[in-house]
């Protein structure tokens, strides 16, 4: 039926085909899960069991780290620029969040069109990613610098072009990634939802807002945990362009981490800081995926 | 044919299984824990050495080279191996690597706090007793120089590249096209800066975005103001030191160039490190510029016409009533070569680090641009690409009473972190000066 | 009806999945002026700075930052792309290489069971492994950088290729499981039970359905772990020092001195270390595009 189809996939349950038992094919034993669990666990996860040890501990890099039970953790709660610091970096976090999104679904829904100039200005588009972050960092502080670059005027020494430069260049690097992972999706959705529709009389707007939309619901979910929690551990941009500043206006939690470790040696602090970053930012997709509904890995194409 | 369900053949439990991986990974996590001393580096007495990777380095590959075939690398049987460390990540690459099995015989460091921690590890040879007793070394250096790479009292360094003092540089066309010389007291400085203001040129260029050059305003202001003692106090971590009026003083005078205009506008976001600041100073948007000898060097290598021409350099001015020398230089120093205290070949690093002291490497830093802070510099200065300023920048490091090396490289790191953020904050109107003063002193 | 104005009618059940292009009427219609106008702009914004970064790139040195970005150089050289070359690039080139392709390899033949596992078997190993993984792309690089650094001492990695490889490999994992369980879902229900009704086991039918269904998602994947391999700075500086397992990040740094940077010959070696990775980026798109232009249509 060509209405239920538009409103996105229908809820029969999990997997459920109608009229049957759930399929026992293709239902590999967890055991095939195994060893890319275990190499995760070894260089990963062990080594940030290890970090957290360490935020019990005051360590400088040399000799042994000395257990100081909580004073990491104390320190953590009563500093002043912790505040200041989970404000900046909520806030980076949502404006990213709107600005990536926006921009890469919509380039991503064009980009999934089959004109020929769009395949050749697709990847003209995609080139920002394959640059590193120091690359680009270091290409826009020099195309923002106040005598000799684009944009002249005192950009990165104001807190709101600070904040703003890091904003539009994460975006400038990361949209061309997640245009790949919504390109795909709206690739994926059938042609016969936007048939059926034509034929109901929907206009290219309707369309738009009853099926590509719905329809996208997991790669948005995809698309928006990588793109929250990455902007919670990414910060090379802010190294390269502001360094915190100005003043300590755009230090978010990551920068605060890497200062106490690789600047001040107080490995034991870092380690909080990165111990109560990976709590956080877990917290936070295991909410968004419970909200979009991608941990019930059912498909949005059910029923047809 | 292979079964259909997915559950059949399994021989193995699935707890067995997951203990065996749980287990792994603990043993891996708890065996990490206790480093092994020592070095690990290769075998058969060859000794690493790490270098801070730049342009600067071929003199030192050089000297390797030089060393391996000598006769005093047979005799101390070994040779080095050098390592180029990239540049902005080289204190926290030395840091890990100090910390673990693969640490170096010899390194790289600016003194002062750049080395306290590894002094407070015992990981560092002390090597006062070595430099007395060989005259080779004990007078190869200039004596300030070599006292700077050291630590309460006791030597850990020898000196390695050039010497890097802080000069005030400025556009002699401009000046002269402006009736303008060189400062000598700060009303005289105050006044220049008036008269520039009013010909609509930038007085000072300032690379604000790295916070260093800021920080070189603040060190001679405080030298100045109080003389070398005041940061020597703090330098020997007594936080209050802080306190002294001459900081306060200084921040003050800070403020008040900024609220006269005297950087310009928007120079928190115009860098050194990547040619901003030079190219402003260069193009004549500002006349002068407070900067390291190496600035020299930079506006040769990006604006040869401006270097050879309208290149002009004097010393910091003097501070009406202040307490410090006008003689007094700050700066760095030099780089060093420290030893390892676990090295595998004490002689072939002490043997290796004679050779600095040598007329060739010498020579070899002058062709380079550099001023070397050996005793036998000076008469050597001819060969170099500018005798003239070859000569004004050692003059000025041997005649000075007092040389107060970078605040960033004296202190430890986990305070010269916080400091440079509090700099940062003085200068972009964030902390007014005594916030600054106080945020300093709360520093430990 | 006359198929001139109406898409045609549509042939449910019976068509086969990947019929030849017919008239795609709805994406050709959904060509509007709105978006014509935003990629344009779009457009600008890409080049735009990619223009100034080639153009400093044949810069000379001296005229590279003291005049408008935007001037094409008036004195175009190659000699900062001589200096790249010269100073080891093709040894940086080919180590860098070798840990793309591994990194890759290694993801792909962790990730993709794994996410056959984490979408098909809703079991609680199977949702725990996939909340671990949701964890994992949480864990900063920077904090673990250290602990891991130990572990690679004692495992006498430390300075190879494989102290690169593996723990970059091990972090690009994350986010790889999410996009393959995220294309894996949309293959139907329908698609198990047809293969199964074949007598296919789990294998045959990872090989065989799974693989080819989610091409997409695996192009996302390779493009996202090949670039985390190429362009990964930390791990790279932390478990290597010599010159032996040097990659291309590391090499970037002959050019910024204590004092500063030689930004055209920095910028000649960024463009340089990009061209191989955009001629990867160009054959997995292809990938990518064929592979999902079987889906649909059911």
């Amino acid at each position: 039926m060509s209405t239920t189809a538009v409103k996105g996939g229908s809820r029969t349950g999990a997997g459920r085909p109608p009229g049957g038992s759930p399929v026992r094919a293709g239902r590999p034993h967890a055991a095939w899960a195994l060893p890319g669990v275990l190499f995760f666990a070894f260089f990963a996860i062990a080594p940030m069991a290890l970090a957290f040890y360490l935020s019990f501990t005051k360590w400088n890099g040399l000799g042994d780290p000395q257990p100081v039970g909580l004073a990491n953790w104390q320190k953590l709660l009563s500093d002043d620029r912790l505040t200041q610091s989970l404000t900046v970096t909520v806030l980076l976090t949502v404006v990213s969040w709107a600005f990536q999104t926006v921009v890469s679904l919509l380039l991503g829904v064009w980009a999934a069109g089959r004109q020929k100039n769009r395949a050749i200005l697709s990847a003209i588009f995609f080139v920002p990613f394959l640059l590193s972050s120091t690359a680009i960092s270091l290409l826009f502080y020099a195309l923002l610098d106040p005598n000799f670059g684009i944009i002249r005027g005192d950009t990165l020494g104001s807190t709101n072009g600070a904040f703003l430069a890091i904003v539009f260049v994460g975006g400038w690097q990361f949209i061309p990634f997640h245009t790949l992972i919504y390109q795909g999706g709206a690739r994926q959705i059938p042609e016969v939802l936007y048939q059926a529709a034509a034929i109901d009389g929907a206009g290219r707007l309707r369309q738009f807002f009853s099926i590509t939309l719905p329809q996208l619901r997991n790669t948005a979910a995809t698309s928006s945990v990588l793109m929250v929690v990455g902007s919670l551990t990414y910060f090379e941009t802010v190294l390269i362009l502001t360094q915190g500043g100005p003043g300590t206006d755009t230090a978010i939690l990551p920068y605060l981490m890497y200062e106490a470790g690789f600047k001040s040696y107080d490995f034991g602090y870092a380690s909080a800081i990165a111990s109560f970053l990976v709590v956080v930012a877990t917290a936070l997709s295991l909410l968004m995926v419970k909200l979009s509904g991608f941990g019930a890995m059912r498909s949005t194409r059910e029923g047809m | 044919m292979e079964s259909t369900t997915s559950n059949g053949g399994r021989t193995f439990s699935r707890r067995w299984v997951l203990g065996a991986g749980a287990t792994t990974v603990l043993t891996a996590g708890l065996s990490a824990c206790g480093s092994s001393g020592g070095t690990g580096s290769g075998g058969g007495g060859t000794i690493t050495a790490f270098v801070y990777g730049d342009d600067a380095v071929k003199v030192q590959v050089k000297a390797v080279s030089r060393f391996n075939a000598s006769a005093a690398a047979k005799k101390a049987k070994g040779k080095v191996k050098i390592e180029k460390v990239p540049g902005a990540e080289y204190p926290a690459k030395l840091r890990t690597a100090m910390g673990s099995p693969n640490a170096p015989d010899v390194f790289f460091n600016w003194g002062g706090g750049s080395i306290k921690a590894y002094k407070d590890a015992d990981q560092l040879v002390d090597l006062t007793d070595t430099i007395t007793s060989d005259p080779v070394l004990k007078d190869g250096f200039l004596p300030a120089v070599l006292a700077a790479g050291g630590l309460s009292g006791h030597n850990y360094g020898i000196p390695m590249r050039g010497m890097q003092p802080v000069i005030l540089f400025y556009n002699k066309t401009l000046f002269a096209e402006h009736k303008l010389t060189p400062p000598t007291t700060w009303a005289q400085l105050l006044d220049i800066n008036a008269k520039l203001k009013k010909a609509k040129i930038t007085p000072f260029a300032l690379g604000g975005a790295d916070i260093w050059p800021e920080l070189m305003w603040l060190e001679y202001l405080v030298d100045r103001i109080g003389g070398p003692k005041v940061f020597d106090r703090i330098k020997n971590g007594d936080a209050s030191g802080w306190g002294d009026p001459a900081v306060l003083k200084a921040a003050e005078t800070v403020k008040q160039l900024i609220d006269d205009g005297a950087f310009g506008k928007g120079y928190s976001s115009v860098a050194y490190t990547n040619g901003g600041a030079p190219a402003v100073f260069a193009k004549g948007k500002a006349a002068m510029h407070l900067m390291g000898s190496w600035e020299y060097s930079t506006q040769l290598g990006k604006f040869p016409d401006f270097a050879k021409k309208d290149l002009g350099w004097c010393a910091f001015p003097s501070f009406d009533g202040g307490a410090g020398d006008i003689r007094n230089v700050v700066g760095n120093p030099t780089n060093y070569w420290s030893i390892n205290a676990r090295t595998s070949n004490k002689d072939a690093a002490l043997a290796f680090l004679r050779d600095c002291a040598s007329e060739q490497y010498a020579k070899d830093l002058i062709a380079n641009g550099d001023i070397p802070a050996t005793a036998n510099a000076e008469k050597l200065l001819d060969a170099s690409p500018n005798p003239e300023f070859a000569k004004f920048q050692y003059e000025m490091v041997q005649q000075a009473p007092a040389f107060t090396l970078s605040w960033d490289q004296a202190v430890d790191p986990n305070v010269s972190t916080p400091m440079l953020t509090e700099i940062n904050k003085l200068f972009v109107g964030k902390s007014s000066p005594s916030q600054f003063v106080s945020a300093l002193k709360g520093l430990k | 009806m006359s198929h001139d104005t109406l898409p045609r009618p549509v042939k449910t059940a019976e068509a086969p999945a990947g019929q030849p292009a017919r008239r795609r009427t709805h994406w050709t219609r959904r060509a509007n002026p709105l978006a014509g106008i935003s990629s344009a702009i779009w457009l600008v914004i890409v080049i735009v700075p990619v223009y100034a970064m080639i153009s400093a790139s044949l810069t000379k040195q001296d005229e590279a930052l003291g005049s408008n970005a935007l001037k094409p150089p008036s004195d175009p050289t190659l000699d900062n792309y001589n200096t790249v070359l010269h100073n080891g690039f093709d040894h940086f080139l080919w180590n860098t290489i070798v840990v793309a392709a591994a990194v890759v390899a290694i993801v792909l033949v962790l990730c993709v069971p794994l996410a056959y596992v984490a979408v098909r078997t809703r079991n609680i190993w199977s949702t725990s492994a996939f909340r671990m993984f949701l964890m994992g792309v949480a864990i900063p690089a920077q904090a673990v950088v250290v602990p891991l650094y130990l572990m690679i001492a004692k495992l006498n990695l430390y300075d190879s290729l494989l102290a690169i490889i593996l723990p970059t490999a091990a972090f690009a994992m994350p986010v790889s499981v999410l996009v393959l369980t995220g294309t894996l879902r949309d293959i139907s229900e329908e698609m198990y039970e047809a293969m199964a009704l074949d007598g296919a086991s789990t294998t045959r039918m990872l090989f065989q359905l799974v693989i080819p269904m989610t091409k997409g998602g695996i192009s996302t994947v390779v493009i996202y772990a090949a670039l985390q391999a190429w362009n990964g700075f930390l791990f790279p500086l932390i478990f290597t020092q010599s010159d032996g397992p040097r990659v291309l990040t590391l090499g970037l740094f002959n050019y910024v001195s204590q004092f500063g940077v030689n930004i055209p010959a920095l910028l000649a070696s960024v463009v340089l270390s990009g061209i191989p990775i955009f001629a990867v980026y160009l054959v997995a798109r292809r990938a990518l595009v064929g592979g999902l232009m079987g889906v649909g249509g059911k």
